[in-house]
């Protein structure tokens, strides 16, 4: 039988026959990996879920004309939109502004896209349904409750071409529209019921863009566009960057802290655990001097132990630690949580060092004891 | 004799009690630092949201219906209503005036300012101090609320009577510098034209509306349109709760709610209840809450509390676990003198109980140092996370305590089971 074996059987051997106790050092080990990779996992994803989330204050960036451009034309759109990451943009909705007539008083109406509105705005309140044919439009709660609509009346618009005669079209109210802001005085209609009732072709007076990406970012990419599309002046809306970078900072720090605080709880678990286990085998160690072991064998064989320990418990604690952060991601944010890689690298690491480190200061001191005195039980 | 068993264990078994008081003090601080960082957490995230910006606006309620009904900005039936100046502090004296945070009114006017032409010249408070009708002071003004913006420069004093700062996008066309004299001259409701000259003390970028125009302090505006003592509109930051749906169906209608349900509306720190209570004290006045911020604020809120609560129940989980096994650890060590009391003729339920008061009483001593030791951390987490002292919560107390009990009997009964199974003779012969 040569070294390497018999290393390895004692090692075996030795855990075996300690299941219970080894069994409470693998628990805290376990703990630990499922601390580290968990708290990891949610600490790295928190700004991508959170920056999805704040999505719903809005647009995050505006688009509007630059200079002498008075609109935003469809290809200028285009050439805007192509800039912005596909995975990044929550929503893009133009907007276009024109003065309509409802019994013969001016109301603005706003012409867009329902379903690119409801992604960049999802604050926007409807009571009733949102339109969904081009013959529905939604009204403002203000002009709703001065004249007293409700959602399925229906609502007669008068639109007053440059030249031309007026045309008059009959729209069904699908829904009152509530923001408390200036929208509430306002009556959002699709975009292409807006060019049949006017006549005129496509075009936008400002662009909402709802991107879910961080600050710097925006401001770069608002760059982009005001450099390659001559005729767009982009404006990053500054409050709504700045309190998400407050926030998200904060909370990034807060389960940093948190997992800080836990992990030093475990390692001291781990730790104790692993002196107590150690301290108990001193007779063990006194024998196998006796018998001509040497300090380094004998601290060898407990290191083996311990990595066995680390590998099992770091191995079992990822596959917890994944679904910690799984039930945190998917009960918070209704989203699954992408795991870094490098995390289970790490917690590898950290889990052996921490047992080794744990299990070494006891071993060097026991193994410095004289045998005799360990034997005698002393 | 039970206590003098125990007694004696404590003094004479020092590091075994020491430790097993150590760790379950470690779990406990950690435990409280938790729970009082996330019962308190609402709050701070709330406080950080504010840099959001005004969650209500309030304005004349004519001035509103003209303006939004028939978008007509200015002019006659839309310029002559406003609210009134004087009645501002009443603000803070409403039910829930510990949650308005600040709040700033403005008054625009056209002017014709020379080289530039027509501009909006905008009145505020920069940071007013306010008597309120109940004796206390307060600050309210532009700074708090709108703290993303940058201004080169410093703010101005609401006594500055010749100060103007000027929008970014503003000053970038007339490029207009700090130091430069501008003549202004504003039209008041008799046609008479009252000039002014202002010195630009600062530029700000608040990308916004505001970028297009003059700022100046509100009282200056009012000397030169001469609307003295009168506002057009306040923008109030509030910490509201999250809307639900009683909140919504009280936006809708308040009169649909039930005499309870009002009260229990009414007595919530919803944005439609704040608003509703603003309306009271302001003469014919009108208070929106913005959706856009309101209810963004409410997602933010619940999903960081949700989240924190949620870290907290499975780190608390994964300490307790830890905490247990090290309890498991030390009782099972005792396995001589238990092995020795068994000789002597103790009964198992002696036994369990020896060991579960002597467990007990070190987590009590733990506990109690845990608990100090905790609210120390949480303070340190409040200052470094959120710059503001985290508040100590009675409701951490009993959970702690419960805790507590259920880590040391949880921890100590799979030990005590393993002691019962000893045999006296094996244990004794020391293997």
């Amino acid at each position: 039988m040569n070294r390497k074996t018999m290393y390895a059987k004692m090692v075996f051997y030795s855990m075996l026959r300690r299941r219970s106790r080894l069994a409470l050092a693998l628990t805290a080990v376990i703990i630990g990996a499922t601390v580290v990779l968990g708290m990891g996992a949610v600490y790295f994803d928190i700004p991508r879920q959170m920056g999805r989330e704040f999505r719903s204050y809005g647009a995050n960036l505006v688009l509007v004309p630059s200079g002498d451009n008075a609109v935003l034309s469809p290809g200028e759109l285009r050439q805007a939109e192509e800039l912005l990451p596909k995975d990044k943009l929550v929503g893009m909705a133009p907007l276009r502004y024109e003065t309509l007539y409802y019994n013969k008083q001016g109301l603005t109406a706003v012409g867009v896209d329902m379903d690119a509105a409801r992604k960049t705005g999802p604050y926007r309140q409807v009571h009733g349904t949102w339109p969904a044919a081009d013959n529905q439009v939604l009204v403002g709660t203000d002009i709703a409750e001065n004249a007293r609509l409700y959602a399925g009346t229906s609502i007669v618009l008068e639109a007053v071409p440059p030249r031309g005669r007026r045309i008059k079209k009959e729209f069904t109210v699908s829904g009152i529209l509530r923001t408390g802001g200036p929208e509430d005085a306002f009556v959002l209609m699709p975009a292409r019921a807006l060019e049949a009732l006017l006549g005129s072709p496509g075009r936008a007076d400002a662009v909402e863009v709802s991107l879910a990406a961080e600050s710097g970012e925006i401001t770069r990419l608002a760059e982009q566009i005001r450099k390659e599309v001559p005729g767009i002046a982009p404006r990053p809306v500054k409050r709504i960057m700045h309190s998400e970078a407050t926030v998200l900072n904060k909370l990034q720090v807060l389960v940093c802290l948190v997992t800080a605080v836990v992990l030093l709880l475990t390692m001291v678990c781990v730790g104790t655990g692993m002196m107590t286990v150690v301290m108990e085998r001193r007779k063990e160690i006194g024998l196998k001097k006796a018998l001509g072991a040497e300090n380094r064998s004998i601290i060898g064989e407990f290191a083996g132990e311990g990595a066995v320990l680390a590998c099992a418990g770091a191995l079992l604690g990822s596959c917890t630690g994944y679904v910690f952060a799984q039930v945190v991601s998917m009960s918070v944010f209704g989203r699954e949580v992408s795991l870094p890689v490098f995390l289970v690298g790490l917690t590898l690491c950290a889990s052996l060092l921490v047992t080794l480190a744990a299990s070494f200061f006891p071993v060097s001191r026991a193994a410095e004891v004289e045998p005799a005195t360990a034997l005698r039980g002393e | 004799m039970f206590l003098r068993m125990i007694g004696r264990a404590v003094t004479r078994r020092k590091r075994k009690f020491l430790m097993t008081a150590g760790t379950v003090a470690l779990g406990i601080s950690l435990a409280t630092a938790m729970l009082n960082v996330m019962l308190d957490v609402g709050d701070k995230v709330n406080q950080a949201l504010r840099t959001y910006g005004a969650n209500i606006t309030v304005e004349s309620r004519g001035a509103s219906l003209l303006g939004d009904l028939y978008g007509i900005g200015e002019g006659e039936g839309v310029a002559d209503k406003f609210l009134r100046e004087a009645e501002l502090p009443k603000m803070k004296t409403i039910f829930w005036a510990f949650n308005i945070v600040d709040f700033t009114p403005y008054l625009d006017v056209r002017a014709e300012a020379e080289g530039i032409g027509g501009v909006t010249l905008l009145g505020t408070w920069f940071a007013r101090r306010l008597d309120i009708p109940t004796g206390e002071s307060a600050h309210a003004g532009v700074i708090n609320l709108k703290s993303w913006w940058d201004v080169q420069g410093p703010w101005l004093d609401d006594d500055d009577a010749d100060g103007v700062m000027v929008g970014g996008l503003l000053a970038d066309r007339h490029k207009l510098r700090i130091g430069d004299r501008i003549r202004v001259a504003v039209e008041d409701r008799t046609g008479e034209k009252r000039g002014a000259e202002l010195t630009v003390r600062s530029l700000f970028h608040s990308g916004d509306k505001e970028d297009e125009v003059l700022l100046a302090p509100l009282a200056v505006v009012q000397r030169l349109s001469g609307l003295e003592g009168k506002v057009r509109r306040v923008e109030v930051s509030a910490l509201t709760t999250p809307e639900n749906d009683l909140a919504k169906r009280a936006a809708q209608n308040p009169n649909s709610l039930s005499r309870h349900e009002w009260e229990i509306w009414y007595c919530t720190a919803y944005a439609s209840a704040i608003a509703f209570q603003i309306e009271e004290v302001l003469t014919e006045s009108r208070a929106k809450p913005v959706l856009q911020v309101a209810a963004s604020e409410g997602t933010i809120l619940q999903k960081t509390s949700l989240l924190m609560l949620l870290l907290t129940v499975l780190s608390l989980a994964c300490s307790a676990l830890a905490v247990a096994g090290l309890v498991t650890a030390n009782v099972m060590e005792r396995s001589t003198e238990i092995g020795l009391l068994k000789a002597l003729g103790a009964g198992d339920g002696e036994i369990v109980l020896l060991v579960l008061a002597e467990t007990l009483t070190a987590a009590l001593v733990g506990g109690v140092v845990g608990y100090v030791a905790g609210l120390g951390l949480a303070q340190v987490i409040g200052q470094s996370v959120f710059g503001a002292a985290v508040s100590a919560k009675g409701l951490v107390v009993p959970l702690v305590a419960l805790l507590v009990l259920a880590v040391t009997t949880g921890g100590s009964l799979p030990a005590c089971r393993m002691l019962l199974r000893l045999k006296p003779a094996e244990v004794l012969h020391g293997r």
